[in-house]
């Protein structure tokens, strides 16, 4: 077989764990062909971001003392992956170079202090160029014939979207095809960063949201891989949280629709865009454990393969606050709700539900909590006063529980079991939407009894 | 319009003679007015940002073999690429040999050019046949026209007459006679003669290329076909997915067998969900049983039936108009903007 292989970075984590890694690795490439990536080592890319924002505030010392955390972290690691020391030598020299490269464009930042997107993504780009020459390192010890490269170096170009970048998606298959698979095609495993790639000018941009994992699903895509799989440090994607549910168990398989669905609604660091790549060329994407190796994972397929179970998962979605919007003179006058959803769209708030009752006496929203105070008073000056709407009501204490699973769709009853299992805990609804994909049904409960929620509809169905 | 030429063989010259004896007229009917920033030959360039006098430059590459030898303007080692950065011009017309191996440098130079936002006129089949979805991704991101009429059918417009046969229908299968040569050699040898003769005859009269192996092992028609199913039946594929099989193995006594029947074989590309390349046996009577060098495709539309277009397939100054039509096309659309 031929698998992408992408290391998430907890998996990367220390000396020790990229050795682990590397031994994953060496060990799958007995019998397959392996394309590597790498995240950067945990912690690294938030500490980037905030030396560019140090940088911009003047903040000499802060910046110096969080280079030298980055330069202390990697050279840790290094010492702890690697035992031939000639080697520690050669990837301690390319460590300094890009410490030295680093410490330059930061150093730029603070002279100036000024960010622009474009020396932003060149700055956090550092994390993945880092691990990559540790992990070529552990698998040089360990007999591997094997290159590091750069996202853009392996072929990917992106649109010039700084932070948030898309592949042009035609080059890029070109591009890969030609520098990775002539390298596979001499038995060399490329070690490919995470979540950079460069512009068509060769200017470095990143992927920004589903970061590496999207990286992997490109080269997948590229080179007609027959697996990617994710490693990263849980077992696989879950029927319920386990802090939550004792006995949630590892879905063993779910349908790329049903995973995009946990996604969105925050099953692990898992984006639906890093899966787009994929469920385009039909690729089967496998989430695995680096320190339980040996599980089976959970395998994401296009071929729906239905369960015992009609439900797959039951999520807690926490953090959120609900807006309701009241007014008696809203019935019958088209435009309120066109109205809300503009006030919020302008101030880049996101939606996560919506009801109307048809009575149309009132509309229920959802939102992430760290938007609600802004949320709130921009409708407010939007709407209150306006003779059609009387009130506008919001509520932190709530979360959204979500039930997920293909096998609803078409399913009669569904609605009457969910709901009956809550119901029976005494536990009161506030709030229902189910698309009409019927892949998921969410509802608002009180923060108090979203766990209790989660545990009677897992309960339920036996999951 | 500014143009770089990169290439200055048969079909480079042509296109200097044609603007040479046209130029008026193309200035007056269609606003044209074409002037050569710098001509780049395999010796080096030529380079007058003013706009070269063409007549000059076609005689020094007669008199002396490269167009770098100018007295005035010429300049020994100046690469395409370097001249793209150096020079603002609004179009690069390729007109370099075809690679069909990984379509270099033709490759490098089309993607450089629209990187910086230069419109592109190819007659190079390699880039296409190797990158054409690639390319025309990249034009698009950068808002530039990348156009290549003349690499299929020369001088016979069989892209816009498949637009035209996709208009408010669908084209749902591509049969075409693509390749001159080993069209000629297959008329031939229903004429009687030997394989070997009949390409013998080929290049002399210059049909063939002096390696004619593109031509009879189907490579030549391959790369047309990837540029007709990209253009017209808006798939994104290359070479590669072509399944390939030539002439080479085609001897006299199978034509002359197949004749009795009132057929003969032709070699055909063939877009028809995959896409392929092979000696197929056809109706002495069908469209498709054109002879010696012509080309001839057929497109079959779901409405409307079978369109066939056949015409001359190649040469210098066929397609040297192709271009002329490549660049009136985008002197429309700029002037549209």
């Amino acid at each position: 077989m031929r698998i992408v292989m992408k290391f998430g970075g907890t998996s990367l984590g220390d000396g020790e764990k990229i050795k682990n890694a590397a031994k994953i690795i060496r060990d799958h490439l007995e019998k397959n062909e392996v394309i590597v990536v790498c995240s950067a080592m945990a912690g690294i890319t938030d500490k980037l971001f905030s030396l560019v924002e140090k940088g911009v505030r003047g903040r000499v010392k802060d910046v110096e003392t969080t280079l030298n955390e980055i330069s202390d972290t990697h050279l840790k690691a290094l010492d702890a992956a690697l035992s031939n020391e000639n080697l520690k030598k050669e990837v301690k020299q390319l460590l300094e170079d890009l410490f030295n490269e680093l410490r330059r464009a930061v150093m730029s930042v603070l002279y100036l202090r000024e960010v622009t997107p474009r020396s932003r993504d060149y700055i956090v780009s550092f994390g993945e160029r880092l691990s990559t020459r540790i992990m070529w390192g552990a698998l040089t010890e360990l007999g591997v014939n094997c290159k590091y490269l750069d996202g853009g170096d392996a072929g990917i170009v992106t649109d010039s979207n700084f932070g948030e970048a898309s592949p042009l998606m035609e080059i890029t298959r070109l591009e890969v095809r030609r520098r990775l698979g002539s390298l596979l095609d001499r038995g060399i495993t490329p070690i490919v960063t995470g979540y950079i790639a460069v512009n068509e000018e060769g200017v470095t941009t990143t992927l920004g949201r589903g970061g590496s994992d999207y990286t992997a699903t490109i080269l997948g895509y590229c080179l007609d891989v027959d697996e990617v799989w994710l490693w990263s440090d849980v077992d696989g994607l879950m029927t319920a949280d386990p802090k939550i549910v004792k006995n949630a168990k590892v879905i063993p398989t779910v349908s790329f629709s049903e995973a995009i669905e946990m996604a969105l609604f925050g099953a692990k660091n898992l984006h639906p865009r890093a899966l787009e790549p994929a469920l385009q060329a039909g690729i089967k994407v496998r989430i695995k454990n680096t320190f339980n190796p040996s599980a089976p994972g959970t395998l994401i397929t296009t071929t729906s393969e239905k369960s015992g179970s009609v439900v797959k998962a039951v999520l807690l979605v926490k953090d959120v606050a609900m807006l309701t919007i009241r007014g008696a003179s809203m019935v019958g006058r088209p435009g309120t709700v066109a109205k809300i959803l503009e006030t919020l769209a302008r101030e880049n708030i996101n939606i996560m539900m919506i009801s109307q009752s048809v009575s149309e006496s009132s509309v229920s929203i959802v939102i992430k909590k760290q938007f609600l105070a802004k949320a709130l008073s921009k409708l407010e000056t939007a709407l209150l006063g306006s003779k059609l709407v009387e009130d506008i009501e919001a509520e932190e204490d709530v979360c959204v529980v979500a039930v997920v699973g293909e096998g609803m769709r078409g399913t009669p009853g569904v609605a009457s079991r969910v709901f009956g299992a809550v119901a029976k805990k005494g536990i009161n609804i506030r709030m229902i939407a189910q698309g009409s994909s019927e892949l998921n049904i969410s509802f608002v409960v009180k923060d108090e009894d979203g766990p209790e929620a989660v545990r009677a509809i897992h309960e339920e169905y036996n999951l | 319009m500014r143009v770089l030429l990169a290439g200055f063989g048969v079909v480079g010259r042509s296109l200097a003679e044609i603007v040479i004896e046209h130029g008026d007229y193309l200035r007056k009917l269609n606003g044209l007015n074409i002037r050569f920033t710098a001509i780049v030959d395999s010796g080096g360039s030529v380079v007058d940002e003013r706009g070269l006098n063409l007549n000059e430059v076609l005689n020094v590459k007669k008199n002396s073999g490269s167009v770098s030898f100018h007295p005035q303007f010429g300049r020994k080692n100046a690469s395409v690429l370097e001249l793209l950065d150096e020079l603002e011009v609004d179009i690069l017309i390729d007109a370099t040999p075809t690679n069909l191996v990984d379509g270099e440098p033709s490759y490098t130079y089309i993607k450089k050019a629209l990187t910086l936002g230069v419109n592109v006129v190819t007659v190079n089949k390699g880039p296409l046949a190797y990158a054409l979805p690639a390319l025309k991704e990249l034009a698009s991101y950068k808002g530039v026209l990348l156009r290549f009429s003349g690499t299929v059918g020369g001088g016979m417009p069989v892209i816009d007459f498949a637009k035209q046969c996709a208009k408010g229908d669908r084209v749902v299968k591509i049969e075409g006679v693509l390749n001159g040569t080993s069209n000629y050699i297959i008329s031939r040898m229903e004429d009687g003669l030997e394989f070997e003769d009949s390409l013998r005859e080929a290049q002399e009269k210059g049909y063939a290329e002096r390696d004619p192996s593109l031509d009879i092992k189907g490579y030549d028609t391959a790369a047309k076909l990837v540029i007709l199913a990209n253009e017209v039946l808006g798939m994104a594929v290359t070479i590669k997915d072509v399944s390939i099989k030539g002439i080479e193995n085609l001897t006299l006594k199978d034509v002359q067998e197949v004749l009795k029947q009132r057929k003969t074989y032709r070699l055909i590309g063939k877009v028809d969900g995959g896409l392929k390349v092979e000696p197929t046996l056809v109706d002495l009577a069908d469209p498709l049983a054109v002879r010696y060098a012509m080309n001839a495709v057929s497109f079959t539309t779901s409405l409307s039936g079978r369109h066939t277009i056949s015409g001359k397939g190649a040469g210098g100054r066929e397609t040297a108009i192709a271009i002329i039509r490549d660049l009136i096309e985008i002197k429309k659309k700029l002037g549209e903007a």
